[in-house]
């Protein structure tokens, strides 16, 4: 399936902003189930700069900046992917949980040395012991680590309230556990959160969500803005994601654009103005399937490339 | 000399280090045993011993004194006192043995050479990580490593341009490294300060001693730092980036960025365009290649790295990763200094170089690892707990002085997430005679060293920082403890040349520094230094004034002023309205002595000190010695003593203040170079007389004064007296007053010279872009110039005469309307301030 995806946030200053430098993590990530045909990134005003690199973590960043008063900032982006099934281990087939848990565990090398920078606290995402205790109905004596990981999953959907208005960026952890409400962000922090507690390595995901579903599907939640769930890792499995907000494993309706250790990493848009007013913000994100007419996407003229 | 006088010294004869006890359980610097000195010391013994108790009493008092005229101080964070302390030196350096420094220097360079191939391989290829030899939680878990810096680009992979390791002596005598420095270590500053005082105070024994000089170790901090420069090699832009005057060791900054000729900086001084680093001028954005930070890693840039930290530039990072900027430290190094790589380093260096660490680090054990893990629990009454990764996450805890709930808590923290903690050795730390009243008491000591890249080797500076626990029972020692320092001379087999450090003390070492470089804030806040300079002057004046007419005898003349004063003052707003009708003695009293003492009250004499005390703190680095020692008298002077007669004191305080503005003018005009600097200063200084004298001379014609009284005491405030009497031989007339106060340009206390001067200042003010065009400044000067040259002396006699009073006040009102303009057009033109935010 190929999707296209637009991606709109506009920032409203009330007072003009001179100078302001941007990070933008917004193209999808090629993966062995994800392509990336295309990406394209609009910027008004005209940027003075914007240069391309790699994160850490592998995810294209877009540094900008726009010199000269301004009070307005639109960043539309436009990428293609298109998706093809994944392969979903059998969860009665995975590891015990604890076998994953002790052989992240000490020195570690190649993929699992990749996997121990999930494990650790991150500005955002602080283990507790009180992470580690949700989790233990869960996480049962030798559970494989999927089945484990899947009731987990079911019971954040079901012990958590969607609620946009519950809570905001600023929002700690502490508290969402506390009110039982958050957003996708949230959701996929808290689950983190619970895996780290327990000595599991969890990374953040950030990407969209197919928001008009197929006849006959659900209509899944977080439509209307990017959204983020979370990635566990298992020995020999590697990375397997899991939706928090929707209590499914994503297959074919998400789409990744940045990995991290929390929201922190991968924010889509941040940056700093020069300038003494306040902000608002919109962000308007449309994702459609696109007919398959264009079997372009197996050729060599895959295009990531930024047009600015 | 050396062999003179080495076999003298017994202990019948010396009488100063005789008295000295050691302490016996640890290793002491200077004495072998009690009343036996160590070989090194002995020439140092018999030279302090000659000069006696009296001259050293007079000698640490001279030391004293240049401590404060320097301004050298330490802040200290949350100290209620106020935010400076003096710093404290000792008077007895700590000696070390020519060949006992081969061996730290060696050790030492080494420890450089290995940290920073550890944080090339950290933030390059993690080989160390994937083989084994350095454990995920160390780097992973650890908040100093930058994931945004990784992959940076760091000129000849060089991350450590300056390390600072912390050594301590064993009782055994053998040195141990206690820790490290590595994202902006200070103190080396406060080094080079202690050694210009010690060589002042005790020049022959310095001389004498073959002590090594720190001097070369500077330049090849600053010509190693310049060489980093991306562009611009022939002449780098290099600056020091500070986090400004609240840091604790602002001073250093200061001092460091003056001592190297580099321009001291803040964050909000520089910004990035075109992924290049610029420095906000008067004269426009210019170009930086090298940032010499003592800003923490994580704090310099809102962008990348920590979004609440105000101190740093947006878009540093990206600026460091184009290539277009040299960072030292480069960001990100201070990973390294967590102690749990101290329990690493041995089989590192064996890794990375092929031979053994040199300088071994004081016995650490990670917990992160079973064993080791055990071991601490088994010995926790041994050693000390500290946070292993996160530096900064818990106070370390000493196992044996735990009650028995901490120990249970601390236990249960280390078995939670045992790769958070290290236990290390407890280190009996050595002592060093310390000059304490009048004689000499042993104090622990630690020492902090310092390596400085050149190339691709490491210079060791040959001294360093003592630092001295403030009790002999105390085994911490911490500068913000409450700790004094020494100076540290390190001992040369051979004479050693002089260098030309110890006669140019204090100035920089001869580099053109770039004419533009006066930061838009440093302009700001040296106008706002005349402005006050000025302002106090003014007010202590109008202030004398009064008192003098308080305490003379009550002549019917003084009694007549006096009650005009008061009106006066209450015109000027100095005094509240209801005055107005009149005051008794008891309250006026009350009223001027606050006036003088309230720091609460605005406009009062130490108010006013305060302020000029910030401001100056903020631009220290703008100044010479002469005048910082100048502006110190100035503070010292104007702390309140108890006296019994109050006004009297006030009026001697208020006389000692005003010779020391005096000094700091006489400074200003006869030793600053007429560039920027000045400029805004002298601005603020002509700006404030101006709209003072027209305060003073519109409340004085204003109606229901009596003006004719008040003439002889407007001559005194506006210090024109003397001029007065020679010039017209008469009682004060009014025409005549205005003549001389108003309109004589050779008066330097006129508003026309006042006027005059502001304007050929503004005419070389800096430009932005088209130089045919005026700054508004400029013009709105040029208009009240003209003005005033209009309204000739017949017309004001003739004003004045007629009793017209109020058309002089309008006249009056007007030009301080414009002057108010003119201190807006610049405000806004120079200085305007903006503030970034994160989103």
């Amino acid at each position: 399936m190929t999707y296209k995806i637009n991606h709109t946030t506009t920032y409203d200053y009330t007072e003009s902003v001179s100078l302001s430098h941007h990070l933008l993590r917004l193209a999808p990530r090629d993966l062995p189930h994800q392509r990336c045909l295309n990406h394209n990134v609009e910027v008004a005003p005209q940027p003075a700069i914007s240069e391309r690199h790699f994160d850490y973590f592998g995810n294209a960043v877009t540094f900008l900046t726009i010199e000269g008063a301004h009070k307005k900032l639109v960043v539309t982006s436009e990428s293609q992917v298109s998706v093809t099934p994944r392969a979903t281990p059998a969860p009665a087939e995975t590891l015990a949980w604890e076998n994953v848990r002790t052989s992240s565990r000490g020195r570690q090398m190649g993929q699992s040395l990749e996997a121990n920078e999930f494990i650790f606290d991150s500005p955002l995402v602080k283990t507790a012991a009180e992470y580690a205790d949700y989790a233990a109905p869960s996480f049962t004596k030798n559970r494989p680590i999927l089945e484990a990981a899947l009731d987990l999953t079911g019971r954040i959907y079901a012990d958590f309230k969607f609620d946009p208005k519950a809570t905001t960026i600023a929002t700690s952890l502490e508290e969402v556990f506390k009110s039982r409400r958050g957003v996708c962000q949230d959701f996929a922090q808290l689950e983190i959160a619970c895996f780290r507690s327990l000595g599991l390595p969890a990374r953040y995901v950030s990407g969209y969500l197919e928001t008009d579903p197929p006849f006959g599907s659900v209509r899944l939640i977080g439509a209307d803005a990017s959204h983020a769930w979370v990635s566990f890792y298992c020995h020999g499995l590697g990375w397997i994601d899991l939706d928090p907000t929707n209590n499914i494993m994503p297959t074919m309706r998400h789409f990744a654009v940045a990995y991290g250790r929390d929201y922190n990493d991968v924010s889509p848009i941040r940056g700093v103005t020069l300038g003494t007013g306040e902000h608002t913000l919109k962000v308007a994100v449309d994702v459609a399937a696109i007919a398959e007419t264009a079997k372009g996407q197996g050729n060599a003229s895959i295009s990531t490339a930024t047009n600015l | 000399m050396n062999n003179t006088s080495t076999s003298g010294i017994t202990p019948t004869t010396t009488k100063i280090f005789g008295g000295y006890r050691a302490a016996t359980d640890v290793y002491d610097e200077s004495a072998l045993a009690p009343g036996n000195s160590r070989p090194h010391w002995r020439d140092f013994i018999s030279s302090f011993e000659k000069l006696g108790r009296e001259e050293l009493a007079v000698r640490w008092e001279n030391g004293r004194r240049i401590i404060r005229e320097h301004g050298v101080t330490y802040n200290v964070y949350g100290d209620p006192q106020g935010l400076e302390r003096p710093w404290e030196l000792d008077m007895v350096p700590l000696l070390i043995a020519p060949d006992e420094w081969r061996s730290l220097e060696v050790g030492l360079a080494q420890r450089a050479k290995l940290f920073n191939l550890i944080l090339t391989d950290l933030y390059g290829p993690q080989r160390l990580l994937r083989d084994g030899l350095i454990p995920p939680a160390l780097v992973f878990a650890n908040p100093g490593f930058l994931r945004s810096c990784h992959g940076l680009r760091v000129p000849g992979e060089i991350h450590l341009h300056l390390h600072a390791v912390d050594l301590a002596r064993a009782p055994n005598g053998q040195w141990w490294a206690l820790g490290d420095r590595t994202q902006s270590p200070s103190g080396n500053g406060y080094a080079l300060e202690n050694r210009i005082v010690l060589s002042r105070i005790l020049p022959d024994e310095f001389r004498d001693s073959q002590v090594k000089r720190l001097a070369s170790f500077f330049r090849i901090l600053r010509d190693s730092l310049r060489q980093l420069a991306p562009q611009n090699t022939d002449n780098p832009n290099v600056v020091l980036l500070t986090p400004g005057p609240h840091n604790e060791t602002y001073f250093e900054h200061a001092y460091l960025a003056r001592y190297l000729g580099f321009t001291l900086v803040e964050g909000g001084d520089l910004t990035v365009r075109d992924r290049r680093v610029f420095l906000k001028t008067l004269e426009g954005l210019q170009p930086v290649d090298v940032i010499f930070r003592r800003v923490d890693d994580s704090f310099c840039d809102p962008l990348e790295l920590r979004g609440d930290s105000f101190l740093g530039v947006p878009g540093l990072v990206e600026a460091a990763r184009a290539g277009n900027v040299a960072i030292a430290n480069a960001l990100g190094s201070g990973v390294i200094e967590s102690p749990a790589f101290l329990a690493f380093l041995p089989s590192l260096c064996r890794h990375l170089l092929g031979e053994e660490l040199k300088l071994p680090s004081v016995a650490t054990w990670w917990c992160g690892h079973a064993k080791e893990h055990k071991y601490v629990l088994d010995h926790l009454d041994d050693i000390v707990v500290k946070s292993g990764i996160a530096t900064q996450a818990r106070k370390s805890s000493f196992g044996g002085r735990l009650s028995n709930l901490e120990r249970e808590d601390l236990i249960a923290a280390i078995c939670a997430r045992p790769f958070e903690f290290v236990g290390q050795e407890q280190v009996a730390l050595s002592t060093a005679p310390v000059w304490l009243n009048e004689k000499l008491e042993p104090r622990r000591i630690s020492l902090r060293a310092y390596i400085a890249a050149q190339g691709d080797t490491f210079s060791v500076m040959p001294g360093g920082l003592v630092r001295v626990s403030p009790a002999a029972s105390d085994p911490i020692v911490s500068m913000q403890s409450g700790g004094g320092s020494k100076d540290t001379w390190v001992l040369s087999d051979s004479p050693v040349a002089p260098v030309s450090l110890l006669t140019a003390a204090g100035q920089p070492l001869s580099f053109p520094r770039l004419a533009a470089e006066l930061p838009s804030r440093v302009a700001d806040n040296l106008y706002w230094l005349g402005r006050y300079v000025e302002r106090l002057e003014n007010r202590m004046r109008v202030l004398r004034c009064v008192i003098a007419r308080m305490t003379d005898e009550a002549t019917s003349e003084n009694t007549s002023e006096l009650a005009e004063l008061v009106q006066l003052l209450v015109r000027l707003e100095i005094l509240h309205k209801r005055f107005f009708g009149g005051v008794s003695a008891t309250e006026l009293q009350h009223e001027i002595l606050a006036l003088v003492y309230d720091s609460e009250r605005v406009g009062s004499v130490r108010e006013l000190g305060l302020r000029i005390r910030h401001i100056t703190s903020v631009a220290r680095d703008r100044f010479s010695v002469d005048t910082w020692s100048i502006l110190n008298q100035l503070q010292s002077d104007s702390r309140t003593r108890p006296g019994r007669i109050p006004l009297a004191n006030a009026l001697s305080l208020i006389n000692t203040l005003i010779m020391d503005l005096a000094a700091f003018s006489g400074m200003e005009m006869e030793n600053m170079t007429r560039g920027h600097s000045w400029r805004f200063l002298d601005f603020g200084r002509r700006l404030e007389r101006g709209s003072n004298l027209i305060n003073l001379l519109s409340s004085a014609l204003a109606p229901k004064i009596n003006t004719p009284v008040l003439l002889e005491p407007l001559l005194e405030i506006a210090d024109s007296s003397m001029t007065y009497r020679r010039r017209y031989l008469a009682q004060p007339q009014l025409p005549s007053v205005l003549e001389l106060l108003v309109l004589d340009k050779g008066n330097p206390r006129s508003l026309a010279y006042q006027l005059t001067a502001l304007t050929e200042l503004a005419a070389n003010l800096p430009h932005y872009g088209n130089d045919s065009i005026q700054n508004p400044e400029e013009q709105r000067l040029d208009r009240l110039t003209a003005h005033l040259l209009r309204c000739s002396i017949p017309d004001l006699s003739r004003l004045a005469a007629n009793e017209q009073k109020e058309t002089i006040a309008q006249w009056l009102g007007e030009w301080s309307t414009g002057l108010t303009a003119v201190s807006n057009e610049l405000s806004h033109h120079y200085f305007s301030l903006t503030i970034s935010r994160v989103s």
